[in-house]
């Protein structure tokens, strides 16, 4: 069985407890237009062009079986890109190649109390592959995370509860007009998931909302949130102010990005008071 | 008044507002400018001064000292002394009988004993140099021993001077009450015993030497335990009293511009960790220096905490907190390793037990050892060597047969050490010392010069070490790869060839050069093929070293090193093979060549733990950066929690940790008079970053993660 990755992030303080290894699944059903990592996007193996590192060499083209008119995604140009312009994102790796990496920070995990969190795009998508890596990880003593959008059938969370210790679950807006203008579908499924996660999953969950400017950053949309996050077990909720520091990859991918805001510090310091 | 951190979070108030106020005082220079004013003592007035031998000549330095130097106290400080003679600061004996030139160099790399002058007092200490000059019936060491004596006078009619100019003054009447006691005879109590050792430290310091404190939470622990118990002292008033110390310590601190950096004068401290007997000895006031530091940052007493695998959580996490509001203060040793080290060089086990540093974080026996160590550049050996300049007539059949040649070229180096650095310091017979330059006044804190009747540089000190230190060992392990890699591995350029693009600093082969690069991992990413290269190299070295361990009374032991001469070294260099030109400023320590490491302090940990590190006996240190926005959760505590735990249970020997971003430290060089207390971990020591030359500074910058 494989699954299609497309990063692994060693020490990462930011994705769950203690000091963790971060994997990221290619592939999402959401379509947020402020994605900081866009090459996450879709499933399928992509070829990312950074025009600034490129010294027009010409070495890509001189290994490219079609000259660089038609890509197949061989990766032969990546490998031969001096300066690393050419990049291949998404690599099939097995449950054994993933547990390999995840474990080699084993040691930091136990005194940190830190360990692995699959992160994506939504890496509950390629749930076969999630549960295996999960059980495998869980049987090795090695705390689990899964940080999800939720917009996934109820059934996936069923199937991978029993070997996960927490889910960092992401909830971009309350209004369900809102979720369909920003993201293009309803969050209807997202927010009941998270009702149902409450009732029968016995791990921790941490919500996690982004605060987008221009998007999400009104008040009421944000007390909204907090009334209904109030309601579930949870203690913790983690505001995370919009960056743009995935702005870069957009070019890469050849798209326009959407420019939001930064929300200030201020106004982050006050939207944390309503949770 | 604010003491600055890199950190969002805010320095918490615990000291009272005078304090605060000495404190802010002395971080920005008003003492170090004094100090300053009067840079030595004259000698020209003394008769018959040339003629005299160059101990009777030290003699005279130090009495002229004693009765003239200018006299500071304080207002409101609780403790007095004070070192106040200019050339100290640049490691002199500040006495000259030429007004053109320094006399006489001082001693550094040291941590004498604080403990005895505690126990008996200087009386004692003198009462032991009197039964000694007895014993002894040798003329050269009765002159040593009556030069102890000597010292001991001076300290003494510098002590009265105190006393007088205190009488003379209102509100000192404790601080007076405490010098009637100490140092001349033992501390009673928790005031007394800061008042002793900081005396004894400021007049080693007064008399141009460099000493490191040692482990000031075993010294002063059991006096305060007594004083809570009894409630003569509260421990607010503890915290009062030991601050002064910190802060008479920035006396030195003048913010002016030197290459390294000012306020490095290795007065280093150490923290926590087991007892002769094995038992932890962390107490109140281990929780107290950390409570100073992070209130005022003040950086100039350098502390490293002693971790071992039971190393309670509570302090573990003190020092992370301490460790976010940056200015790289706080370092920690593997206790474990270091006293596994440490025994396996030979060290009974108590005596291991005892362990500080000697005044950077080299590791010795605080008031038993005579250190010294002597750094090379492993990088320059390959490159000038193995690989004679990049001659492009050089071959090699296969990388087994490089690396043999580099490991033969390396032992040379070590023999040329052993003879110009070890056999230059003994008499023929190799078993008793050259006459040294004197620095009687360091022999009053060493535990057997008196008794021995030998100076502290003539095989006075129970312990003799002279250690090589590798530097550059991070590049050669990233050369040998990248040559491995591109030659032998992969074949995109004959060894020849690559000899002359070398030769040539990369011209016209960028593309090559971005290759090697971009497409290799090197030492810091948890690479093991690279890294077992350095893990192999360091393992020789060690060997190299042993050989020649137990020769004479001088240990000859490795150590690993670079403080910041890479710095220095850049210039020498030629273009190295993992893609860097010639110039490059490269590793420090036993850390990543900067821009090599891409995935951050865990993968640097386990990189720089693949090597056997209890056989580099006198150290290897490890530098980490943080950016403060990445430490600034809750979550961050307890991953640099855990990144510390992780460095002990993986075997690591040394690890110093700062916090602070490219950004501020660009601002800073900018407008330094806004950052004049942004202070840097350098090495085993921190220096207040705007008083760094521009190329130290550079290096500082390109160490932190982009």
């Amino acid at each position: 069985m494989r699954a299609k990755i497309f990063d692994i992030q060693r020490n990462s303080f930011v994705d769950g407890p203690g000091i963790r290894t971060t994997v990221f699944l290619k592939g999402c059903n959401l379509n947020c237009k402020w994605c900081h990592n866009p090459e996450s996007q879709l499933p399928k193996t992509q070829l990312l062009f950074y025009q600034s590192k490129c010294v027009s060499c010409g070495r890509c083209k001189e290994v490219c079986p079609h000259a660089l008119k038609t890509c197949e995604l061989c990766g032969r140009c990546a490998v031969q890109c001096p300066t690393g312009a050419r990049e291949i994102c998404g690599k099939e790796y097995t449950v054994e190649e993933v547990f390999r990496e995840v474990a080699k920070d084993r040691i930091f995990y136990q005194t940190s109390g830190g360990g692995v969190t699959f992160s994506g795009g939504e890496c509950m998508l390629q749930i076969e592959f999630l549960c295996e890596i999960l059980k495998k990880c869980k049987e090795q003593g090695i705390h689990t995370a899964v940080d999800t959008a939720g917009n996934v059938p109820w059934e996936y969370f069923e199937k991978i509860m029993s070997v996960t210790d927490l889910f960092l679950y992401d909830i971009k807006c309350f209004s369900d007009n809102l979720h369909r203008e920003g993201i293009g579908n309803s969050n209807e499924l997202i927010l009941q998931n998270l009702l149902k996660l409450s009732e029968q999953f016995s791990g921790d969950v941490i919500i996690r909302v982004p605060v987008i400017g221009g998007f999400n950053d009104r008040e009421e949309e944000l007390k909204q949130i907090a009334t209904f996050v109030k309601k579930l077990r949870y203690k913790k909720t983690e505001l995370l102010p919009y960056h743009e520091m995935g702005n870069y990859k957009y070019e890469a991918l050849g798209r326009q990005y959407t420019s939001y805001y930064v929300p200030r510090q201020e106004e982050m310091e006050k939207y944390r008071t309503f949770f | 008044m604010e003491f600055y951190t890199s950190s969002k979070y805010k320095r918490p108030i615990r000291l009272n507002e005078k304090t605060r106020e000495f404190a802010y005082e002395s971080l920005y220079c008003k003492y170090g400018r004094d100090t300053r004013k009067v840079p030595y003592v004259s000698l020209k007035h003394i008769a018959g001064y040339e003629t005299m031998s160059a101990l009777e000549q030290y003699n005279c330095a130090i009495l002229e000292i004693a009765k003239t130097a200018p006299i500071r106290i304080c207002e409101g400080e609780l403790i007095s002394g004070a070192a106040t003679l200019g050339d100290a600061i640049g490691h002199n004996v500040p006495a000259r009988f030429d007004d053109t030139r320094e006399e006489m160099r001082s001693v550094s790399h040291l941590t004498v004993d604080f403990f005895e002058v505690l126990e008996i007092g200087m009386d004692g200490i003198r009462a032991k140099a009197e039964e000694a000059f007895k014993k002894h019936v040798d003329p050269e060491k009765k002159a040593f021993i009556k030069s102890c004596i000597h010292c001991i006078d001076c300290m003494e009619i510098w002590h009265k001077r105190y006393v007088e100019a205190l009488k003379e003054k209102a509100g000192f009447e404790t601080v007076l009450e405490n010098l009637e006691t100490v140092p001349f005879r033992p501390a009673r109590n928790f005031y007394e015993a800061v008042q002793s050792i900081w005396f004894c430290f400021a007049f080693l310091r007064l008399c141009g030497n460099w000493p490191g404190i040692g482990r000031i939470d075993v010294l002063l622990g059991r006096y305060l335990k007594a004083d809570l118990e009894c409630g003569r002292l509260t421990l607010q008033e503890a915290r009062e009293i030991l601050a002064h110390f910190f802060i008479k310590g920035c006396e030195w601190i003048t913010g002016e511009n030197c290459v390294s950096g000012d306020a490095q004068h290795y007065q280093n401290m150490i923290l926590a960790g087991i007892d002769e007997c094995g038992h932890e000895v962390t107490n109140e006031v281990t929780y107290l220096v950390l409570d100073i530091i992070e209130e005022t940052g003040i950086s100039d007493f350098p502390v490293t905490v002693r971790i071992n695998k039971n190393t309670e959580e509570k302090l573990l996490r003190r020092v992370a907190e301490v460790i976010r509001f940056g200015g790289g203060v706080v370092a920690v040793y593997n206790e474990d390793l270091v006293l596994e080290s440490l025994v396996d060089m030979g060290y009974p086990q108590k005596e291991a037990r005892k362990f500080a540093n000697d005044g950077c974080w080299e590791v010795q026996i605080p008031g038993k050892t005579n250190f010294s160590y002597v750094p090379f550049d492993s990088l320059k050996i390959l490159q000038h060597v193995t690989l004679k300049d990049y001659d492009e007539t050089l071959d090699f059949e296969d990388f087994a047969t490089l690396f043999e040649q580099y490991k033969k070229d390396l032992r040379e180096q070590i023999e040329m050490i052993y003879r110009q650095r070890v056999l230059e310091k003994l008499q023929e017979d190799n078993v008793h010392f050259k006459t040294a330059t004197p620095c009687t006044v360091v022999a009053l804190f060493e535990q057997s010069c008196i008794e021995r009747g030998l100076s502290y540089h003539e095989g006075g000190t129970v312990y003799n070490v002279i250690s090589p230190h590798i530097g550059g060992l991070p590049d050669v392990a990233n050369s040998l790869y990248a040559i491995k890699k591109a030659v032998f591995d992969e074949k995109i350029v004959s060894f020849k060839r690559f000899m002359k693009i070398l030769k040539e600093n990369w011209e016209n082969e960028e593309l090559l050069r971005n290759h090697i690069l971009n497409h290799y991992q090197y030492y810091g990413n948890d690479n093991d093929e690279v890294d077992f290269i350095a893990a192999e190299i360091l393992d020789d070295f060690s060997d190299m070293c042993r050989k020649y361990d137990k020769e004479t009374p001088i240990r000859f032991v490795s150590g690993v090193s670079t403080f910041g001469r890479q710095v220095d070294w850049a210039p020498m260099r030629l273009a190295a093979p993992f893609g860097r030109k010639s110039g490059e400023v490269l590793s420090g320590n036993l850390s990543p060549t900067p821009g090599t490491d891409t995935g951050g302090a865990a993968a640097i940990i386990q990189s720089y733990c693949k090597a056997d590190l209890k056989k580099q006996h006198t150290g290897a240190a490890l530098d980490i950066g943080f950016i403060p926005s990445n430490i600034d959760s809750d979550n961050a505590i307890a991953a640099i929690v855990g990144l510390i735990k992780g460095f002990v249970r993986l075997g690591g020997y040394f690890m110093q940790m700062d916090t602070v971003d490219r950004a501020t430290l660009i601002e800073a060089q900018k407008n330094p008079a806004n950052y004049q207390n942004l202070s840097v971990r350098v090495s085993g020591w921190n220096a207040r970053f705007v008083t760094m030359s521009k190329e130290w500074q550079d290096m500082i910058i390109e160490k932190i993660e982009k």
